[in-house]
């Protein structure tokens, strides 16, 4: 019997943290995130968090638009995480609020205390991240993350803006975990594309996403796409990606540590 | 490289970069846009874009933080996250030595196809484009076989994927992130 239990026994030494990005929106980052947090739930213990904390949408597709405490609260000092934690879809859901004055009173070093606090208790954390890379809260999903998983449309800046994500996580010493190719209109030339594109990723590619109303039909019913629609084939497609997304054993070493020592707070 | 000021039509931050070249386009501008990345923390340090319209067609790129011209400026433009861009109406004569500059110049719908992602503007760019840039709108490659043909250019792709992780290292420094040994 070990005299020391770790912390990370709590979850059974297991965890890994995805960051969602694209370096450009519209991608379709958090239909992503939550469609893969729902796929990944059936056999993992999932908690999806909102950290694109300046344009937050995840209360949207979860339907938690009324949600009283959000992510905001949290990061301005105002709410323990657990109240912004809402038990959705077979989930735990961390949505994050949309007022300007939540955002400016929001402190973004905080997430790396929330993802801490939550890694305790969860087998997988999905961060939806912004669609950014100019500032060090915009990059901070990135830098928590263990692996990212990079939302692309098949389009030159998307890709183009994929590869400048996938190098600052590399960079920051955060793996790639693969791309998904998003809303693709048109598949005649989508295999050689894929194809293409993997030789330059770190990732295979996870699967390839048909544009489908049923992603906006969803979204229009504060649903995640695997609620709403769940034989579309888009959600065929985000269930096949997730399969692929083998979830990690981490090493057992104190989970909390881990992310608390990812970057070093110095504002001085 | 030297543009008289131009008189400025329209400034806004935008998240799509369609919608600029599309402005140009549809009220027929002849002048330049200046476009820089909308949230960075090196403004100074890494220069702005500049593309040239005659009649709404785009005609040169350049980038001033990288001295980079014609295609490779795109790649330079082309920034993740929102832009800030100004349009600005200038006369023809003012920009003819610019547009004479052959390393500077781009086919009339690659901003549109590099920048934007959006097929259908790079079409409707090359529509307009005036007779004696006909020839190079028919050999610009549209669509995903644009998507591939710039996914063919190991050199273009390693150099964009170079200058980010420089960037990255640099900003880690100004951020305050501690990179892992190598």
């Amino acid at each position: 019997m070990p005299a020391f239990i770790p912390e990370s026994e709590a979850n059974g030494g297991m965890v890994e943290v995805f960051a969602v990005a694209s370096g450009k929106g519209g991608t379709g980052k958090t239909t992503s995130t939550m469609a893969l947090g729902m796929a990944l739930a059936s056999e993992h213990d999932v908690t999806v968090i909102d950290a694109d904390t300046g344009m937050a949408n995840m209360l949207f597709h979860a339907g938690l638009a009324d949600a009283d405490t959000t992510l905001h609260d949290v990061l301005a000092g105002e709410a323990a995480v657990e109240a912004a934690v809402y038990e959705r879809f077979g989930m735990s859901v961390v949505p994050c609020g949309t007022s300007l004055s939540g955002f400016q009173q929001a402190e973004p070093d905080r997430l790396r205390t929330v993802v801490a606090t939550l890694a305790a208790e969860t087998d997988v954390i999905l961060l939806d991240s912004p669609a950014a890379l100019g500032s060090r809260s915009a990059v901070l999903p990135i830098v928590l993350a263990d692996r990212i998983v990079v939302v692309l449309q098949p389009t030159i800046p998307s890709l183009s803006d994929g590869l400048k994500v996938q190098e600052y996580a590399t960079t920051y010493g955060t793996g790639v975990a693969g791309v998904l190719f998003n809303r693709v209109t048109e598949d005649e030339a989508i295999d050689r594309i894929a194809t293409k594109t993997e030789q330059y990723f770190e990732g295979e590619t996870l699967a390839t996403v048909p544009e489908s109303d049923a992603v906006r039909d969803a979204r229009r019913a504060g649903e995640p796409l695997l609620a709403h629609a769940p034989e579309s084939a888009p959600a065929a497609a985000y269930r096949k990606a997730a399969a692929r997304l083998a979830v990690r054993d981490r090493p057992v070493d104190p989970v909390a540590d881990r992310f608390r020592s990812a970057v070093i707070p110095d504002h001085s | 490289m030297n543009v008289p000021q131009g008189d400025l039509l329209r400034k806004r931050v935008v998240t799509d970069l369609a919608t600029p070249l599309a402005q140009a386009l549809d009220a027929a501008v002849t002048g330049y846009a200046r476009l820089e990345p909308g949230d960075t923390l090196l403004l100074d340090a890494e220069g702005v874009g500049v593309i040239t319209f005659e009649e709404g067609v785009p005609v040169v790129a350049y980038h001033t933080g990288t001295d980079s011209g014609g295609t490779d400026a795109l790649d330079d433009i082309a920034v993740a996250g929102p832009s800030r861009v100004a349009l600005y109406e200038l006369d023809g004569d003012s920009l003819a030595a610019l547009h004479d500059t052959p390393e500077l110049r781009v086919p009339p719908g690659l901003p549109a196809e590099r920048l934007a992602g959006d097929p259908a503007l790079a079409e409707r760019t090359r529509e307009a484009a005036p007779e004696s840039r006909r020839r190079a709108a028919e050999q610009e490659q549209t669509g995903l076989a644009a998507v591939e043909q710039f996914l063919e250019d190991g050199d273009r792709i390693e150099n964009i994927r170079e200058r980010a992780h420089d960037q990255a290292e640099t900003r880690a420094e100004e951020w305050g992130f501690d990179l892992p040994e190598t």
